[in-house]
């Protein structure tokens, strides 16, 4: 397997350019992590523990799109453009841009050949232990019973009492097994199932009451980074580095098809399944959005869709439409019958759009830019209605998605620096803020009550929504957990699991 | 959704030219279900396969006929499909799991067989020289109840030998072509005479019957409305009318008029029709012709030929107009290919790069007062932050539901399955000769019944389609 991923230097043109930028990049990246914390104490350790990481010349960079320093030229006219003529200057900032990006997925293999394998868990573990939070002994816990409830950063979390919205999401979950940063997960349509993405090549499931480790699909051959769940919660699609996107059977744990959707020219990048289930839609590094026909793994129709990585795709409600984003700062909307694109949506600082999705009635289009901030557009006049700031994304593809509590609706996003942030659409005020994650936060999904939130430490978090009155007696009370008589939920058999990868 | 966007509704509302062609073995029978998201496709092996209109491919196959489908009818949540084969046999199918769900057998070769359109355990049959049958599927025993073919006579008095006649007269009455209301409160019945009778599915009696034409009757569609009727028949004229509001609480029987509204025929060639179909909305009808290969479309306004459509080599048989919009299938008779003809709209250029607009002159550009002038970013950005105080709903989807409301709140999603293999490209079959195929390859781990196929598609030559030669065998 390890031959699959070239060293540096020895890959074919596209990816060797990645691969060098990688080692040149991955030491200030790491800086401007260990810059993000606060506490002081934590910062040293992190240092300590990138200085190893960077000494193995192992650019375990986790980020999923940084493009920030791509040059910007407005090239919207024709997504074809850059495609055949990369002049050498723009190829080089370019592919600056994704070496970051791919770096996380690919470290996996690398340091699967590499004997200190051990070592380099103990490393990545490392900023986990320290910088989750006030309590030690709480995440220490947290490392042999997994699952935990880590409720220890409910202060954060109360809302401001006269907003329409109220999410209260308490923590109640903590899911470790994946070695590696997760790039997306996301919570079955029925709302049973947690699926996790990792650049560790592997994707798992989980039981999102019980955190119980449901599977492990292994089969790609390099970091996954996106996956999406069909509509009737079984099948689940997986879009890799390999350039393969597979299709799972959530019950058997085994692919649903002999052999993978393949036609991308490159990184498989996001997923998203119509709501019907019939047809999947991919975006690519290789900037252009396929559509699939999931029953007979037909590729459909192929959109020459951007000029950059295409970086967040999704179906609106009905079905009909199809809208794609990409770092070259446009959002554009498809006819999905007639592969027509309809709109293109583009702002004027013209900010790489690293996420989108289609508000729950399909009205709207929220798109995630590397500028810190969402907006929600009307694509139909083409005009900004909304700009929701007040996270961090300036060099990472995060997402997040709508969700409601009360039939009020929100919007959750994650933030770079570790944190989930959850708006209230209509004032556009940050309702809550959840401290989740050491590092980047990438991902996270609602469902109904429940949150997920995933991110470079290769944790997924799950969140639950109380309503406010019992929010407001908790607050008063030092232990959350005991207050709502949650228990720690543990797994014998996972427990097992852990503690075989923890010696 | 998309229509927000698109300004398809600028587009023509009949379909100019085939977008696609899909195939599995010799299609015979098509249908659309309401939705009109899927299709359904009878076969002359019996087959019975349900075609994805999103992805143009097959979402189930259906096996468990032996010969040639004759009519298909979808229940009205799209969950349920009701198929008739010649071989004496219904079988009701439940596409969740693709199961025969119910199966029933005749004595005789079906015609066509319709679910009511509420209820998808009752249905109606027209059989080959049977009296037409209205089958209960409500119990675990089905029930059939005998529908009548000939009027009842009001001279109860006359004598003997007029009864005599009468009798014979009656017994040469044989129901062809059934079709349910609207409402499903009555059946429409047309007969080998050309008489078009009124059934009540209550009392399984004739309450209502006329001569509307001088020949077989072979078809007999609604719209969607049910207001208007349309009518083929083997003497070469597709007549529509105008049906009054049958379910009506004062109905009297004997007032119903049925009034005629068009006869549309081609008189030049004196053409006769394979089958017909109306539009979505009931504004055009289309009609596929018996030995030749253009499809007519005539609008009802004024009863006028609009296009005539030609494409395929070989004459088309089985023509259907999809329930919403411009798209109409049909199935050519040799091949067995089915023929998706639809409207394309060009890609709008102005889409894919928002500051340009499309003109179709040269316009002269005004300069906005304050176009040019320079504001500190920051200013400009807390300005436009300022203008996003609009309420929006990002819940509710106030847009108009369309047909999914009436559809009973049934929210039936097919299932997606992946085991269908890839058996449904065009190069499954090779054409052989005439009207007969062979199966190329006979991997990938198939039943039975599929090695029959070649038997049955060389025996379609003699009998093309169920509905064309429906009068023939006569």
């Amino acid at each position: 397997m390890a031959e699959l991923e070239p060293p540096a230097n020895a890959g074919p043109p596209s990816k060797r350019r990645k691969v060098q930028d990688d080692s040149a990049d991955s030491t200030p990246r790491y800086e401007s992590l260990a810059k993000q914390d606060s506490q002081p104490g934590e910062k040293i350790i992190l240092s300590a523990s990138i200085r190893e990481k960077s000494l193995q010349s192992r650019p375990e960079s986790l980020s999923r799109t940084p493009s920030r320093d791509r040059k910007r030229d407005n090239k919207y006219y024709s997504s074809d453009h850059s495609r055949h003529s990369r002049s050498p200057s723009s190829s080089q900032s370019r592919s600056r841009s994704r070496s970051r990006t791919r770096s996380g997925s690919r470290s996996p293999l690398r340091s699967r050949s590499d004997s200190s394998s051990t070592r380099s868990r103990s490393g990545s573990r490392l900023p986990g232990r320290v910088g989750s939070g006030p309590d030690r002994d709480s995440i220490s816990r947290s490392l042999r019973d997994t699952p935990l409830l880590d409720g220890q950063e409910h202060e954060d979390s109360t809302p401001p009492a006269h907003q329409p919205v109220r999410p209260h999401y308490v923590p109640r979950l903590l899911l470790a097994g994946h070695q590696e940063p997760i790039s997306q997960v996301r919570i079955s349509p029925d709302g049973r199932w947690i699926a996790s993405s990792s650049a560790d090549a592997t994707i798992r499931i989980w039981e999102a009451s019980t955190g119980r480790h449901m599977d492990t699909l292994v089969g790609h051959m390099a970091g996954v980074s996106a996956i999406a769940w069909a509509p009737d919660s079984r099948t689940l699609a997986s879009g890799s580095d390999d350039k393969a996107i597979r299709l799972w059977d959530r019950v058997t744990g085994r692919p649903m098809k002999p052999k993978p959707l393949l036609g991308h020219h490159s990184y498989v990048y996001c997923l998203a399944f119509s709501p019907k289930g019939n047809i999947l839609a991919s975006g690519s590094y290789d900037e252009a959005v396929f559509l699939w026909d999931v029953r007979a793994g037909r590729l459909m129709r192929s959109l020459p869709a951007h000029s950059d990585p295409v970086s967040g795709i999704d179906f609106c409600q009905d079905g009909t439409l199809v809208v794609s984003c990409s770092t070259d700062g446009l959002t554009r909307i498809w006819d999905t019958s007639t592969g027509q694109c309809l709109r293109t949506l583009v702002h004027e600082d013209n900010p790489p759009i690293t996420s989108v999705c289609f508000a729950p009635n399909g009205r709207y289009v929220l798109a995630f830019s590397m500028d810190s901030c969402l907006r929600l557009w009307d694509y139909v006049s083409g005009t900004v209605k909304k700009t929701y700031s007040g996270h961090k994304n300036e060099g990472f593809s995060i997402g997040g998605c709508f969700g409601s509590v009360d039939g009020e609706p929100f919007i959750a996003a994650p933030s770079e620096d570790g944190e989930i942030v959850l708006w209230d659409v209509k004032n556009k005020e940050v309702v809550q803020r959840i401290q989740g994650h050491t590092g980047v936060c990438f991902w996270v999904d609602v469902c109904e009550d429940i949150m997920a939130s995933a991110g470079e430490d290769g944790r997924i978090r799950v969140y639950k929504h109380h309503n406010s009155e019992v929010a407001k007696e908790i607050n008063g009370v030092s232990g959350v957990n005991e207050a709502l008589g949650d228990l720690v939920v543990t797994d014998p058999s996972l427990q097992n699991e852990d503690i075989k990868k923890e010696i | 959704m998309n229509l927000l966007l698109s300004d398809d509704y600028l587009l023509q509302d009949y379909p100019e030219n085939i977008t696609n062609t899909i195939r599995s073995g010799h299609t015979t029978c098509l249908r659309f279900n309401r939705k009109g998201d899927y299709l359904a496709s009878g076969r002359v092996d019996g087959t019975v396969v349900v075609w994805d209109l999103e992805t143009m491919g097959v979402a189930q196959k259906l096996r468990g006929h032996r010969s040639a489908i004759t009519s298909l009818s979808w229940s009205r949540c799209g969950r349920f499909l009701l198929s008739a084969c010649q071989g004496w046999r219904v079988v009701l199918w439940d596409l969740k799991d693709g199961r025969r769900y119910r199966e029933v057998r005749f004595r005789a070769p079906i015609y066509t067989a319709e679910l009511h359109p509420w209820n998808h355990k009752l249905f109606v049959a027209s059989v080959f020289d049977e009296a037409p049958s209205l089958v209960d599927l409500s119990d675990s025993n089905d029930v059939k109840h005998i529908l009548p073919s000939a009027p009842r006579r009001t001279n109860i008095d006359a004598d003997a030998a007029t009864k005599e006649k009468q009798a014979k007269e009656d017994a040469k009455q044989m129901t062809t072509a059934t079709v349910w209301t609207v409402t499903g409160d009555h059946i429409l019945a047309g007969t080998n005479k050309g008489r078009l009778n009124l059934i009540d599915p209550n009392t399984h009696e004739i309450i209502w019957s006329e001569k509307i034409c001088s020949s077989v009757v072979t078809t007999l569609r609604l719209t969607g409305s049910g207001r208007e009727l349309l009518v083929n028949s083997q003497d070469r004229i597709i007549r529509t009318f105008h049906v009054p509001n049958l379910s009506a609480e004062d109905l009297d029987p004997d007032t119903i008029q049925m009034p005629l509204e068009h006869k549309f025929q081609d008189v030049v060639n004196r053409l006769s029709w394979n089958h017909v179909t109306f539009s979505a909305t009931g504004e055009y009808v289309a009609a596929s012709t018996y030995n030749n290969h253009e499809l007519y479309i005539w609008e009802r306004n004024h009863g006028s030929l609009v296009r005539m459509l030609e494409g395929p080599k070989e004459e088309q048989g089985v023509i259907e107009w999809h329930p919403h919009r411009a798209i109409l299938a049909a199935c050519g008779l040799e091949t067995g290919r089915i023929y998706i003809w639809s409207v394309t709209s060009p890609q709008r250029w102005s889409a894919l790069a928002p500051d340009f607009v499309e003109v179709e002159e040269n316009v002269e550009y005004d300069e906005r007062e304050d176009e040019f002038d320079i504001h500190p970013q920051e200013e400009i950005n807390k300005r436009r932050l300022d203008l996003e105080d609009e309420d929006i709903e990002v819940l509710a989807t106030d847009l108009r539901k369309g047909y999914d409301e009436d559809l009973g709140g049934t929210d039936f999603r097919m299932p997606v399955l992946f085991d269908l293999g890839a058996s449904d490209s065009e190069e499954e079959f090779v054409a052989v000769s005439t009207g007969t195929v062979r199966r190329r390859s006979m991997g990938e781990g198939q039943d039975g019944e599929d090695v029959e196929e070649d038997k049955t598609a060389a025996g379609a030559k003699k009998v093309p389609a169920g509905k064309g030669t429906k009068a023939k065998k006569k």
